[in-house]
């Protein structure tokens, strides 16, 4: 994997930009904010349209085959336009443990139709602020699952959900079609990821993976899910600091453009350093895909992204002054993402105690 | 293996076979003579190994390679504590400048050979006392003096002035018109009559910069290296030359590994300091932001590779790594405590903490203060406007003092 990107990688980062800014419609969005259970149709139709959904998806299953640095460049896209429907992460997690499993049945019946868009998946490892503990609450036996997976991302409308759980004692990944579990709506911040409390009442459910086994690929499938998710929330950090930099250019203050004044121009300045640090680290990421330091690689891209976004919300919104708190000014849509994002795929404290683990060999 | 590989490992080599004559422990202790003698040796060393002006034309004494190439030998370079400080103005900005404008091109050729022998060096005058990131505010005068010029005036923070042969320098030869356009730039003989090199004390210690008086002191006019009233456009141009050069994404502090090492054994409530989440906190983040720096450098030399020219994102080096080593320094004597306060004079900034400590407030200065970096990543990177400049477009000498 190159470091550099090719005129193909190149084309995807661009049509995917492309694509989404012909269709984005920030009154959608916002519209999302106020609602549980809905996503932005459009973007999801444009998803499919553009092939996105097939990226990930080996040939033999009707995919494209390709790998994590074309899933970043689509997320990367995804971020900057703050896009209303969260399937593209969760379906990449998903897609690699089911071909982690190894399980034809499971393969041959949903990767087709994740590829195809027709079906979407959502990734069930949280627990509160654990993204992956140590001896999950959610039991599965006898080929049932049971127990409760709160705030999982895109759960309002997945067709079935990678269970983080545990089975005879050991972890376990499992597969649960969500027509048997209970989906109770968590009206969120950021309602457009569609976040869920599933509730699995002895459902019927397909086991993937379990004991050391499934916590490799459990943790593999966080790893890069996190690069994913750092590709967006460059997107997101990248767009902000476009804002901000636009905006402190025409918007005049004593007697001249706001971006004159050091306390601000530093500002986006200090900005566009953490953007180029984050997107730097997920280039890097993106080309470690199973390499032995890809789990450090995917740390250190998922730490400086999420620190980016975070502080270019913050920065932008204190930049745009009064403009940046209004509803329809839309800024917080990016505020609202950046939360979301940085909570997702794990937590910082999460990603800093393993990759201290992986630099030291010891635990937190 | 790719030949840049080939290349690296052959430098590496050469290196390490070098090393014992004139790396970190050959040098410690020594006086400053003894350790310029040594370092002219090295330069002649890697003179004669083809590993001086790598980059340089064949015609000027250089290797004829690429930029990369120089940057792949510096890296290699790095680790090994080599004499090699004295040049780098010398052999980074001023000789090239020589090279590239000098009008007598003879005299340039001598000059720039001797240079990368080592038996010469040049230092570089552009700060004053009256400012350093404002250069286009010097105030040293350069007056027409029969068919020369004559220099007066003071120069500040010029490094190594004090074993230097020669030095560019940049000075006003009009102060009627508006500041840019009255600068001129030379070059001027370290020895001539009239030049008094004074070193001073850095705050860690060192003395390798200095103040320069030019009273009176000649300068024909075979030393202009610019159009009269041209000088900035040719200074700005001496800092641009030396856009290749290798970063060290460490902040010329230790590598990360040496904190994870000290976390371990140090203990903090009865526990090693590395299961505290405080510390683990500021490992992790420094390893990202190291991580992310020497990506960009890696991406950057792959671009270069390939034939295309690497992104602005390479000018966040400097300014993130010194700030970023100066607080992981404090967080280091933090974790050694009352066992931390020794302060070794002229210990190596990559090896120990006090003396990284020490030295990065002035890398955070030298070279472009912090606020000067953010300036010119927000002007030129981003577009954003100048600051409010009550200067600007007004004769030199009507600017309030």
């Amino acid at each position: 994997m190159s470091i550099l990107y090719s005129e193909e990688q190149q084309a995807i980062a661009t049509e995917s930009r492309r694509a989404i800014d012909a269709r984005a419609d920030k009154t959608r969005l916002l519209d999302l904010i106020e609602r549980t259970g809905a996503y932005d149709h459009p973007f999801w139709d444009t998803a499919i349209a553009q092939g996105w959904t097939a990226l990930a998806v080996p040939e033999a299953h009707g995919g494209l085959g390709l790998g994590l640095i074309e899933q970043g460049l689509v997320a990367q896209a995804t971020g900057a336009a703050t896009a209303g429907a969260p399937f593209l992460t969760a379906n990449y997690g998903a897609i690699q443990m089911l071909l982690a499993s190894g399980d034809a049945e499971a393969c041959g019946r949903w990767l087709p139709r994740l590829a195809s868009g027709e079906a979407v998946a959502a990734v069930a490892f949280a627990e509160g602020n654990a993204p992956l503990r140590p001896s999950p609450a959610a039991v599965f036996a006898g080929g049932h699952l049971s127990g409760t997976k709160p705030g999982v991302t895109a759960g309002l409308a997945a067709d079935f959900a990678v269970v983080w759980c545990h089975h005879a004692g050991e972890p376990a990944l499992v597969l649960a079609d969500l027509a048997g579990a209970s989906r109770q709506a968590v009206d969120s911040f950021d309602n457009a990821r569609l976040f869920a409390d599933l509730t699995f009442a002895n459902a019927p459910a397909t086991l993937l993976i379990e004991g050391e086994a499934a916590r490799a690929a459990a943790l593999d499938a966080l790893a890069r899910m996190a690069v994913v998710t750092a590709h967006e929330q460059v997107g997101g950090a990248e767009a902000l600091l476009f804002a901000a930099r636009d905006y402190a250019n025409t918007r005049k203050a004593f007697g001249q453009p706001i971006g004159a004044f050091q306390s601000v121009k530093h500002r986006i300045a200090e900005l566009y350093g953490l953007v180029e640090i984050a997107r730097a680290n997920c280039i890097h990421a993106a080309s470690r895909e199973g390499e032995g330091d890809f789990l450090q690689a995917a740390a250190a891209a998922r730490l400086s992204a999420t620190e980016a976004y975070d502080t270019a919300a913050r920065d932008a919104v204190q930049i745009h002054g009064g403009i940046g708190v209004t509803w329809d000014g839309g800024l917080h849509l990016h505020t609202r993402r950046a939360r979301s994002l940085a909570i997702e795929q794990g937590n910082m404290l999460f990603w800093e105690d393993l990759l201290v683990e992986q630099l030291s060999g010891v635990a937190a | 293996m790719s030949d840049l590989e080939a290349y690296r490992l052959k430098a590496r080599a050469w290196l390490e076979g070098m090393a014992p004559i004139y790396g970190g422990q050959a040098r410690a202790g020594l006086s400053l003579d003894e350790d310029l003698a040594i370092a002219r040796r090295y330069q002649r060393a890697k003179f004669d190994a083809g590993y001086a002006g790598i980059n340089w034309e064949p015609e000027w004494g250089g290797q004829g390679l690429s930029p990369l190439h120089k940057v792949i030998f510096e890296q290699e370079e790095m680790p090994f504590a080599m004499p090699m400080g004295y040049f780098g103005v010398s052999l980074g900005i001023s000789v090239p400048v020589v090279m590239r404008f000098a009008q007598d091109r003879e005299w340039a050729k001598e000059r720039v050979l001797a240079a990368l022998k080592g038996e010469e060096i040049w230092c570089q005058l552009f700060s004053e006392p009256s400012g350093g990131s404002d250069l286009a505010g010097v105030r040293t005068r350069a007056e027409p003096d029969g068919n020369g010029w004559k220099l007066n005036g003071q120069k500040l923070w010029t490094t190594w002035a004090q074993v230097s042969d020669y030095g560019v320098i940049i000075a006003r030869n009009d102060p009627a018109v508006p500041k840019h356009k009255g600068l001129t730039f030379f070059w001027v003989d370290m020895h001539a009559p009239g030049v008094e090199v004074r070193p001073f004390r850095l705050a860690a210690g060192d003395s390798h910069v200095n103040e320069v008086f030019f009273d009176d002191v000649k300068m024909t006019d075979a030393q202009r290296l610019s159009p009269v009233g041209g000088g900035f456009g040719t200074a700005i141009a001496a800092l641009m030359i030396e856009r290749y050069s290798a970063s060290d994404a460490n902040g010329f502090g230790p590598p990360i590994e040496v904190l994870v090492e000290l976390a371990r054994t140090a203990q903090i409530n009865g526990r090693p300091a590395i299961e505290d989440g405080r510390i683990r906190a500021a490992i992790a983040r420094s390893y990202t932001l190291r991580a992310g720096l020497q990506s960009i450098t890696t991406r950057a030399m792959k671009l270069m590779e390939a034939g295309m020219e690497p992104g602005p994102e390479g000018s966040l080096n400097k300014l993130m790594s010194a700030r970023a080593t100066q607080k992981l320094a404090e967080l280091a004597i933090d974790l050694m405590g009352n066992l931390g306060l020794e302060w070794t004079r002229g210990a190596w900034t990559k090896e120990n903490w006090v003396a990284a400590w020490m030295n990065a407030p002035t890398l955070r200065l030298a070279g472009g203060a912090d606020e000067m970096l953010l300036n010119t990543i927000a002007e030129r990177i981003l577009g954003l406007p100048q600051d409010h400049r009550p200067d600007k477009g007004i004769p030199f000498n009507q600017i309030p003092a």
